[in-house]
């Protein structure tokens, strides 16, 4: 039934495409360029997304094991190839997308020789690799068997109760190590999230959502090959049952609403939502003993994410599986799978991406290449999924379908020596391929740029910067000094130098002092020489004495005070005709008079702000508090709130 | 143990040891002014340490901490952050991976990130341990001019700090910041403000090792005894299926088998039988 996946196929090759087009710009212009992480929230999708949910969601591998191999109910069996399979696919995808988060991908094998057993990192690390390993070693046989490696095949069988308890010893420790990875940040991780029992709700959430994303894959492979196998016959071959049934036992027998396969994904799902349950106690009780419950109730934006987790990830699809009206229906069992295995996607989210906001102080929200990233890498695997599904008999077939199974993609026929469906309709499936993949990359190209480059400067207006000099009156105390703009400008690189002054322009900012740079002016202890001043003090003075200096102090300190900086006189009462004084200057030199920040802004707004008081006759526009807020009185406009400034 | 002591009320915010800092670790000065200006705390990969004022009129010194037990280091992967029994809590380039855990666990925030780089690293103080090999001092506190950081023996600062605040008769805060705080840091404030806006949490704060490390050095157990479960639940199983077949219940599951798989291929033959005998030895 390879027809009726051929859109999905398409869509999932277009995912995937543009996932590599970001996949190779992120290695090209490096992370600050196409993520936007900061070092506030140095944690984003791709590894809370792709690592910490998509392990989370492929327990299955391990889950189903324990079911078959150690409880030995073997109803279940059916559902082990798929949920290896998943579990494959589920770590190959996180550690593929952590290739790309890691700042230096090409040292992915330090973890191997250099260790810290300290580092739950290192464990998780560790157990990841082995665990991918075993689902590797549980998946060889189903290529064996393909590969017709009977042989190997066997031997790996034999085996196989071993590599299955190894890999559950593995993913006990680390899928609870992925919750302990935020036990380091009690300061940070909102009070909502952050318990001691992290780990334990990690596993708990971890195995029950990854059972009910097994019965979501089974059900969705079924609405796509095999609708029978779940569904149960059609809405038409039912009536006709139902009138051959009726003929036959003159009525009052029930047909089948649901396929042979469903009375085990309910099995299934009865025992994932008992692990859900569980899982829900143990989250009130977190929440009681650490004191979240204030914060639960104080109905922040965080309460409201961990009010949706919990009823619609975990509520939802536990009364969805145990209420009578719903219990029967496969679609409902389908809605209980995707809301269970979002809710598990929306908490691994609010533990490693929301629950860090607040004390970061900023947002985060994913670039469009780690969406694409993140999103194509999973897509890549619904398309290994989807080719294992339809060569290997992943999942038993009815017979009705299994007659209808194509081999996917093209093939080679040995005797005719030609290739078939390779061009079956080529042109068709590019166009719809390019019109995905075509703005995606587009718009991949030109992403918006990492936002701690300042905002370009705007060029001062009224004012010809290109002159050599200008002057300035930093502290508006009418005494200029004579500036050299164009020096300055090009000893500190140029044209986009402008900010290392300048700043971000925005209302309430400051230019960079003079001091900043020239430290040695205003210190006092260089540009003041004290021993000096005193010298020339007394003598200027004609003081008597054997130490005329030492008379010499009240002349610029008031007397009876300390004799410090703030007792004495200002520079100007003495050094007054070494300065020029705004009213010196002639327009006549070559200097420009570089007004300040506040003078330019009122200049511009408060005359104008005047005049249309009166066309308007609203007086208050020319007051002080129509731009100025009196709780802080910088701030003119929100946004400037919102820099920060 | 050598750490330094911030005086906060002696700062000025005057800067030069962030000059000073930017020139011993050779970064880009005008990249460093461009970052004071567009970050939040004037912290970045080319400015180390920052010097924010927290309220009108005090300044705070702002840099790596250099806990006693740090985060980052218990934390790191792969063992590139290390705590020198000098003091200085030191980033080695050539083991990172660049995975950013450290930067997510330290609970200053101080860690930063290369992001503009193809090849990033870890930037962040290292209390200048090359200098202080050397027998000097870090440069910042070479830099001050008011006398704000001294720096010395852990021991004897944290004496000289109490003796302080002591002489000063309410012209400090009766506490240390980094004295207890995470298990102490090597970085210590007096100061006659509260620091709590730089994220100092309560002087009873533990560790941030201590709640993981003792958890994780029970990692092996946890693992064996799994293993052992799993193998003792399986025997059981295995125990209680042979006996079940002994009592001839092959027929009975078979029967049921049939009831339930009725019409499918042989794949379910051997089923049933665990799952009955399992529910009626239970």
């Amino acid at each position: 039934m390879t027809e009726r996946t051929r859109g999905l196929k398409d869509i999932l090759w277009a995912l995937a495409l543009a996932g590599l087009v970001a996949g190779v710009l992120r290695m090209w212009l490096g992370l600050g360029a196409t993520t936007n992480l900061t070092d506030h929230v140095p944690w984003g999708l791709w590894k809370i997304l792709n690592m910490v949910a998509g392990v989370a969601i492929s327990t299955s591998g391990f889950t189903v094991g324990f079911l078959v191999y150690v409880l030995r109910l073997e109803r279940f069996r059916p559902l082990m190839k798929p949920a290896i399979l998943v579990a494959f696919l589920g770590y190959g995808c996180s550690c593929a997308a952590l290739l790309f988060d890691i700042g230096l991908p090409w040292r992915f094998w330090h973890p191997f020789f250099m260790w810290n057993e300290h580092s739950f990192l290192f464990e998780v690390f560790w157990c990841v690799i082995l665990y991918f390993t075993v689902t590797a070693i549980e998946l060889a046989p189903t290529l064996m068997e393909k590969a017709r490696a009977e042989k190997a095949a066997a031997f790996l069988h034999r085996i196989a109760f071993g590599v299955v308890v190894v890999g559950i010893s593995l993913s006990s420790l680390h899928h609870s190590s992925l919750g302990s990875l935020f036990l380091v940040t009690p300061q940070r991780l909102q009070t909502l999230w952050y318990t001691p029992f992290l780990p334990l709700l990690f596993i708990l959430s971890a195995m029950g959502a990854g059972l009910m994303f097994l019965i979501l894959v089974r059900i969705l492979h079924s609405h796509w090959y095999d609708r029978e196998a779940v569904f149960g016959p059609t809405q038409v071959e039912r009536e006709l049952l139902l009138v051959r049934t009726s003929e036959r036992n003159g009525g009052g027998h029930r047909v089948p609403t649901s396929g042979p396969d469903a009375p085990v994904l309910r099995a299934l799902a009865s025992i994932a939502t008992a692990i859900l349950g569980v899982y829900v106690l143990v989250q009130i009780y977190a929440l009681g003993s650490g004191g979240g419950w204030e914060a639960l109730l104080a109905g922040t934006w965080e309460s409201w994410l961990y009010g949706t987790e919990i009823l619609g990830g975990v509520v939802l699809p536990i009364l969805l599986v145990w209420l009578p009206a719903t219990r029967r229906s496969p679609t409902a069992l389908g809605l209980a799978a995707f809301a269970a295995s979002a809710g598990l996607g929306l908490n691994r989210m609010n533990v490693g991406i929301f629950g860090y906001f607040r004390d970061a102080g900023e947002v985060y929200f994913p670039s469009l290449a780690e969406w694409a990233l993140s999103v194509g890498v999973v897509a890549a695997a619904a398309l290994v999924f989807l080719y294992f599904a339809e060569t290997m008999a992943i999942f038993r077939l009815s017979r009705a379908s299994a007659k209808l199974e194509r081999p996917f993609g093209p093939s080679f026929d040995s005797l005719s020596r030609v290739w078939y469906r390779v061009l079956r309709g080529g042109l068709e499936r590019a166009t719809v391929i390019g019109v995905f993949i075509i703005p995606l990359a587009w718009a991949l190209m030109y992403p918006p740029y990492h936002q701690k480059t300042p905002p370009e400067v705007t060029p001062a207006a009224g004012m010809d910067v290109t002159r050599a000099t200008l002057r300035v009156d930093g502290n508006r105390g009418g005494v200029w000094s004579e500036f050299p703009h164009v020096e300055h400008q090009d000893r500190l690189g140029g044209e986009g130098s402008c900010v290392t002054c300048h700043h971000m322009s925005l209302p309430g900012d400051e230019t960079t002092p003079c001091s900043r740079c020239h430290r040695h002016l205003v210190d006092p202890t260089l540009i003041f020489d004290h021993d000096l001043h005193v010298a020339s003090v007394a003598d200027e003075e004609e003081l008597g004495g054997v130490f005329p200096g030492n008379h010499a102090c009240v002349e610029c300190h008031t007397a009876g005070q300390a004799r410090n900086a703030e007792s004495a006189k200002p520079c100007l009462e003495c050094h007054r005709e070494d300065t020029r004084w705004a009213e010196e200057y002639d327009d006549s030199d070559d200097l420009s008079r570089a007004v300040s920040y506040l003078e330019a802004m009122h200049g511009n707004c408060v005359a104008c702000h005047e005049e249309e008081a009166r066309t308007l006759d609203r007086p208050e526009l020319p007051d002080c508090s129509t731009c100025h807020s009196s709780l802080t009185p910088r701030a003119v406009m929100p946004w400037s709130l919102a820099a920060g400034w | 143990m050598k750490a330094i002591l911030v005086d906060v009320t002696k700062c000025t915010g005057c800067e030069r040891c962030v000059a000073a800092c930017i020139e011993e670790n050779g970064t880009d000065p005008v990249k460093a002014q461009v970052d004071r200006a567009v970050t939040k705390d004037g912290l970045s990969e080319n400015r180390f340490l920052s010097v924010p004022m927290v309220t009108e009129g005090r300044f705070v010194r702002l840099s790596c901490m250099h806990c006693l037990e740090p985060a980052c280091v218990s934390a790191c992967l792969v063992g590139g952050l290390t705590k020198t029994p000098d003091g200085p809590v030191i980033y080695d380039p050539d083991r990172c991976i660049g995975c950013r855990y450290c930067m997510l666990a330290c609970p200053f925030h101080i860690p930063r990130y290369e992001w503009g780089e193809a090849n990033p690293f870890v930037r962040k103080c290292a209390l200048c341990h090359e200098r202080l090999a050397e027998g000097g001092v870090p440069a910042c506190v070479e830099a001050c001019p008011h006398e704000a950081l001294r720096f010395g023996d852990r021991g004897a600062l944290l004496r000289d700090a109490h003796a302080i605040i002591a002489a000063g008769r309410g012209r400090y805060l009766d506490r240390v910041w980094g004295e207890h705080e995470f298990g102490g840091t090597s970085v210590l404030y007096l100061s006659d403000v509260d620091l709590g806006v730089m994220g100092w949490p309560a002087p009873d704060a533990a560790s941030i090792p201590s709640l993981t490390e003792p958890l994780i050095a029970k990692t092996p157990v946890i693992g064996l005894s799994v293993m052992g479960s799993l193998l003792g639940i399986n025997w059981v199983i295995r125990r209680r299926m042979r006996l079940a077949g002994e009592r001839g219940l092959e027929t009975e599951a078979g029967r049921l088998d049939e009831a339930t798989d009725a019409g499918r291929s042989g794949v379910g033959l051997a089923p049933a039988e665990g799952s009955r005998s399992e529910r009626r030895a239970s």
